[in-house]
């Protein structure tokens, strides 16, 4: 066993650089429009499309040290909160090159780590003045989703607006848009795909996963059609303190970001939750929460969008073979059994260790006539048949021969169900989930399943893997499922997880009871605020710093005044570039560089009023007041706001600085247990060998 | 080789050179045995020291720069600043360092903190003892004299650094507390989360001392449970035991229908239905027999007892098989199994049972009882809460950001909760900051110079210049040890009276106030503005009496302090000097090389 061992910080800090080039990938996977990429193994020609920051990171080659840390960060936050993760990487970015500027100037590295993390803990503060509380939002459950879909959405980024651009050209319908932006999508996936490969395939010497930027992927004509769902500002109330959510369907389209489609799923789902939870306890209206752990989804690639929809119950997909058999069930109840674990002969328990040195003598007189697969099958289906139940959900693998055998005697067993499905089943049915098949008893077994089908007619509905998808509904099940349909395989992923990330912020934004104002102006605040503390600095105005340095009584406490200015300023920048590429990403600005001046000017106008929160607020006000074209007031009414969720947001924020001056404290990259072989590749990268 | 195998074609042949090869590696001669005389002379070695001494005193102190420790092959990347995160992940080949490594883990294992402190000291002594020309045999003799002069003044009355601790106040335990995790920057805190983690680890400590102790106190346990993924700040501590257990299956066991004191049974052998070892060999069974059915029946035969006893809650470290989990949740018992082994040892006491290790009868006497079982939820986790009836256990929730930061964290908390047990059986603490070291530095100078008979009372073998030149390569070693604690180039002063550290901006102007420059010296305890006076630690100054005994107003005044746990301190003093003399004392290497 060998120890390689080499100081990553001489002159510049390898460990900054490398992360900083990762981040440098997840530029367009920020606000609204997100461009999608292809990631193409050279070495097995296998491609994925990817649209989200944690599928890109899945499919990267990420062995390095500085890569692995990445990783873990966006993996924790995805963990957690399932959502941030693409601001977190757009933040490691900007702030690494933040840090390096810093030691260009030779800061000291403990007053870079101090200064940047206070000024992250102020933004943090500042931020709470831009919180809209949410308030009594299931009161005023009457509202459907139906009156957004007729309303527009004109959400021009207040950049835009500011701009002169007019706002009229810019309405759309909300269908147009979604489903426009979807079938510019799928023309380019097949168009392209093919010469993509053609071209992308040539170089295979590399061993890793190589990225391609594809021009192919960037919205085509975009800026027309779907720039301005991610608006800075939005109409508000006449005081523009009073800032208030208490709409369900405004909440959802606010967090929606651009992905109206799934948000109107999610928010079908929550009606559906209130129903249910509303229908259960009439005498006793508890406060009702959106349990998100009781949604499940249903993909089925291949068939047209429009057939995505929400359905209370369980819904599953099938193979075609048993059409039939579930024609037969669909009239009555059914009884049903639950399996923990596989239904195979074979499947012993977990932690059960099979003893290998048993062997069993047969009777030489008698020939065994079945094998005991057969056997085996016989026995399960007499308990079946003893119990007389004509449904098993199990939630690991089952015996194909056992599912061909209950298909004739009218028998339906599903495998791969979802343990959470299990116990919502248990509960409405009053089934108990067993191991072995032998421990049911009449106890165990459930009633009054209704076996459906999900469509009234199932052959126009057979997904790309010859599936049709059923309908399992009982009495008092709290169950929602969306069903997700695409007919792009390719984008069945991206389907769901856009879904999934539609429907965290959701939850998030009611377990919390508060919502940020979106659409980039919590940034903008952070950005106007920490250029109002470089200035105070600057002027030494402001001398109860709480800078607190781990190391309280060092030289470094009484210079912290003198580098702080600097630190917050390319803190600040971070923010900017933030800003400036989201913009660039939404809005029709032909550069990041005229995003940038634009967001300048009114930082400018900001710093300048003195207080960068009601300088926001008062610009929302403005809007509404029909400040520019007289001739779209009316319109504006319909105008919904765009909402960001507090929590998560924060602590991406968080996690990518933390991320950052990680690395940067970190001066040398320790490798241990390297083969003799691998010495001396490692000896040319400047490694020391113990 | 026979005439058949000569005729074999291909692979065969292949299979035979193999064959032959090994034949001949058997023959070869042992290589003799590799001796190196002096290993400390050798340019090697003092290249791998040094570079062992960077990587350790790099790492050392608040602003101490961290290591990124993996193994090339995208497994796990450790990043720490601890010394025993960065042991223990250390691979090295040389004998010297192995054995400077091996003292170092050994004295963390006992004492959790100090570990750099000793690693760091340990080199320093080394290096500067070699640059004199005095036989090892006297720089050994002379050191012990030294060490022995240290722990004496460090452990006496008179002591100018050190604090007693006083229990009653939360202020001292609080700053060193607050010292130990603010000495580990990997875990990546801010100063709220230091304050609220801090908080917590004196509640945790605090919950594992006995209510009413009489005569010997036995500390409880803690049990760090991991909340990865969360804010600092939702760490919390809970009196009792945290069985984490998946949403679906808490679900299944619930709703719990006692109330009140429940009866367990705690097993810690499994009850899956294994068959037992049947060693090697093969059983033979006939058709119609099955040995599974057969341990199954025993199991429920177990069951049905423990139903007849009446247990409500069964425990059990390993797997229970399914069927015995369906006949005891038929009688309303609770059954949770995969409980690991972490927490056997801390169930058995709160619950006052025995471990049942067999499938045969259970001696009622096995039996224990808990207060109440609740669930908990924390964060995504849920878990089983058992609270005890009275007990000394608790359970201490961390979250942390994610998994490379909570490690650190974990190893942090532990640190500081091992130092608080350290402070109880000997209830002082030393001026941290590097205060101690160049403190203690002037009082050896000064004693050396003054009192060199004292220290070398009747040993004979020594001259006093020998004293000197070795008392002045110990002080140097501490002094630097002190310096290590900059990381970005600042410079050490001391100042004349108490012999404190402080530390200044690189290339100040010389002929300064440097009352007006500084602040505070290293562990906070006094302020420039003392008429003190000050000269840079590298420079040479005239050995001078640090003032001895710290009145106790001293103490009261300042706000934080800096202070590091004595017993570990002084341990870790204790190792690097004796490791060092053991190196020193090393004439040959020799390695066997086959």
């Amino acid at each position: 066993m060998v120890m390689a061992y080499r100081i990553i910080n001489k002159r510049r800090h390898i460990g900054l650089q490398q992360l900083s080039s990762f981040a440098e990938i997840g530029r367009s996977l920020i606000g609204p429009v997100k461009s999608s990429k292809f990631i193409i193994d050279e070495e097995s020609h296998e491609s994925v499309l990817i649209s989200s920051t944690v599928r890109l990171l899945e499919n990267l080659d990420l062995t390095s040290a500085v890569g692995q840390l990445l990783n873990e960060a966006v993996q924790a936050q995805n963990n957690t909160y399932r959502t941030g993760t693409s601001t977190l990487l757009f933040l490691v970015g900007a702030w690494c090159s933040a840090v390096e500027e810093c030691l260009h100037l030779d800061v000291p590295i403990s007053i870079i780590v101090s200064v940047m993390s206070e000024g992250l803990n102020f933004c943090s503060e500042e931020v709470v003045s831009l919180q809209v509380p949410i308030h009594n939002i299931f009161d005023h459950m009457d509202n459907t989703f139906s009156g957004l879909e007729t309303c527009s959405v004109t959400l021009c980024p207040f950049l835009q607006v500011s701009s002169d651009t007019g706002l009229q050209q810019e309405e759309l319908d909300l269908k147009d848009v979604a489903s426009q932006s979807l079938t510019n999508l799928v023309e380019v996936d097949k168009n392209t795909s093919q010469t993509l490969k053609n071209s992308l395939f040539a170089d295979t010497c590399c061993r890793k996963s190589v990225l391609n930027h594809s021009r192919h992927f960037k919205r085509p004509d975009s800026n027309e059609q779907i720039s301005k769902l991610d608006g800075f500002l939005e109409h508000g109330a006449a005081n523009p303190r009073s800032y208030r959510c208490n709409d369900l369907v405004e909440l959802a389209v606010g967090l929606s970001h651009g992905d109206l489609s799934n948000m109107k799923l999610v928010e079908e789902a929550v009606q559906v939750q209130y129903r249910n939870a509303h229908m259960k306890q009439v005498n006793s209206p508890a406060p009702f929460m959106f349990d998100i752990s009781k949604i499940f989804t249903c993909c089925l690639p291949g068939l047209p969008e429009s057939f995505s929809c929400i359905c209370p119950g369980y819904v599953t997909a099938v193979s075609v073979s048993s059409t039939n058999l579930i024609k037969e069930l669909q009239n009555q109840p059914v009884r049903l059994v639950l399996i923990e674990g596989d239904l195979t002969e074979n499947y012993r328990h977990l932690g059960f260790n099979k003893s290998s040195n048993i062997k069993t003598v047969f009777d030489s007189m008698k020939l065994q006539e079945d094998s005991s697969e057969e056997l085996w099958t016989n026995s399960v289906l007499q308990v079946l048949i003893q119990f007389n139940v004509n449904l098993v959900l199990v939630q690991g693998n089952v015996s194909e021969c056992l599912v061909e055998k209950c298909i004739h005697s009218k028998r339906l067993i599903i495998g791969s169900v979802n343990g959470t499905v299990m116990q919502a089943f248990a509960e409405a049915t009053g089934a108990v989930q067993v191991v072995y098949i032998t421990q049911v008893n009449e106890d165990c077994v459930g009633n009054g399943v209704h076996v459906t089908f999900w469509k009234s007619n199932p052959l126009d509905v057979v997904d790309r893997n010859d599936r049709i998808a059923i309908l399992l509904k009982t009495e008092g099940i709290d169950l929602v499922t969306a069903v997700l349909t695409n007919p792009v395989t390719a984008q069945m992923q991206t389907k769901e997880d856009r879904f999934w990330s539609c429907a965290y912020r959701l939850y998030y934004a009611l377990k919390e009871e508060k919502v940020f104002l979106g659409g980039g102006a919590v940034e903008f605040l952070c950005l106007s605020h920490l250029q109002i503390l470089v200035e105070q600095s600057l002027k030494k105005t402001n001398h109860a710093s709480s800078v607190w340095l781990r190391n309280t009584s060092s030289w470094l406490a009484s210079s912290l005044e003198i580098y702080r200015p600097t630190v917050l300023k390319f803190l600040a920048n971070g923010w900017q570039k933030y800003l400036s590429t989201l913009i660039y990403n939404t809005a029709n600005y032909s550069s990041e560089f005229e995003a940038s001046t634009f967001i300048q000017h009114h930082l400018q106008k900001a710093t300048e009023s003195g207080s960068p929160s009601s300088y926001i607020l008062n610009e929302y006000h403005k809007i509404n007041s029909g400040i520019f074209n007289s001739g779209i007031s009316d319109k504006l009414e319909h105008i919904p706001r765009v909402y960001d969720i507090v929590t998560p947001k924060i602590e991406a924020w968080r996690r990518a600085l933390d991320l950052v001056l990680l690395v940067l404290q970190t001066d040398s990259e320790i490798i241990t247990g390297l083969g003799h072989t691998q010495i001396n590749s490692r000896a040319s990268e400047g490694f020391l060998f113990l | 080789m026979t005439s058949n195998e000569k005729k074999n074609n291909g692979p065969q042949n292949k299979s035979c050179l193999c064959k032959l090869t090994l034949e001949m590696s058997r023959l070869e001669a042992k290589k003799p045995s590799l001796c190196n005389s002096e290993p400390l002379t050798s340019e090697g070695v003092r290249a791998t020291l040094s570079v062992w001494r960077g990587i350790v005193s790099s790492c050392y102190g608040p602003s101490g720069r961290l290591k990124q420790l993996h193994n090339g092959l995208g497994g796990y990347v450790c990043t720490t600043s601890q010394s025993a995160a960065l042991l223990r992940n250390l691979s090295v080949t040389h004998p010297i360092i192995k054995i400077l490594v091996t003292s170092v883990q050994n004295h963390v294992s006992c004492f959790s903190d100090c570990g750099l402190f000793t690693a760091i000291l340990c080199c320093n002594l080394i290096e500067n003892v070699q640059k004199i020309v005095l036989t090892p045999t006297t720089v050994i003799k002379l050191n012990k004299h030294l060490l022995r002069l240290c722990t004496n003044y460090l452990n006496s009355e008179a002591c100018g650094c050190r604090i007693p601790v006083d229990f009653h106040s939360a202020r001292i335990p609080l700053c060193l507390v607050r010292s130990v995790l603010t000495s580990k920057p990997a875990s990546m805190l801010t100063k709220e989360e230091v304050d609220h983690i801090s908080a917590l680890i004196l509640r945790t400590f605090l919950l594992t001392i006995p209510e009413n102790a009489e005569g010997h106190i036995i500390l409880g346990k803690s049990i760090i449970v991991p909340l990865k993924g969360q804010r600092v700040t939702d760490s919390t501590v809970l009196p009792g035991i945290l069985i984490e257990m998946p949403e679906v299956q808490l679900m299944k066991l619930l709703p719990i229908k006692k109330s009140g004191a429940l009866k367990v049974a705690l097993f810690c052998t499994t009850l899956s239905g294994d068959l037992s070892d049947t060693g090697k060999g093969t059983v033979v069974v006939p058709c119609g027999v099955s040995l599974e059915s057969a341990v199954l029946d025993q199991l429920l035969n177990l069951g049905r007892q423990l139903v007849s006893d009446h247990v409500d809650l069964v425990l059990c470290q390993k797997v229970m098989h399914p069927s015995l989990k369906q006949l005891l949740s038929a009688h309303q018992v609770i059954a949770i199994d995969r409980i690991g082994v972490t927490l056997m040892e801390p169930l058995s006491k709160v619950t006052g049972t025995q471990p049942i290790g067999s499938l045969g009868s259970i001696s009622t006497s096995s039996y224990g009882s808990v207060k109440n079982l609740r669930t908990a939820k924390f964060g995504s986790k849920h878990f089983f809460h058992l609270i005890p009836n009275e007990g000394t256990i608790c359970s201490l929730l961390l979250c942390n950001r994610n998994d490379t930061a909570w490690d650190e964290l974990k190893l942090t908390c532990q640190t500081a909760l091992h130092v608080l047990q350290l402070t109880v059986k000997e209830p002082w603490v030393l001026l941290g900051g590097g205060c101690t070291e160049t403190h203690l530095a002037a009082y050896i100078r000064h004693k050396t110079c003054n009192e060199p008979e004292s220290i070398l009372k009747d040993d004979a073998g020594c001259t006093q210049t020998e004293l000197h030149l070795v008392a002045e390569a110990f002080c140097r070693a501490l002094e630097s040890l002190a310096v290590s604690l900059e990381h970005d180039g600042g410079e050490i002063l001391t100042d004349m009276k108490y012999g404190h550290f402080w530390s200044v901006q690189a290339h100040s102007p010389s002929a300064v106030n440097w009352s007006d420059l500084l602040s505070r010296c290293g562990c906070g305890l006094y302020n420039s503005q003392e008429e003190l006076s000050w000269s840079f630690l590298r420079s040479t100054r005239h050995p001078f009496a640090p003032q001895t005994c710290l009145p106790r107003e001293a103490v009261g005044s300042s706000s934080t302090l800096t202070v590091d746990c004595l017993t570990a301190k002084l341990g870790g003093l204790q190792v690097a000097v004796e490791t060092a003399n053991l190196i020193l004392d090393l004439s040959y290497v020799i390695e066997d090389k086959n």
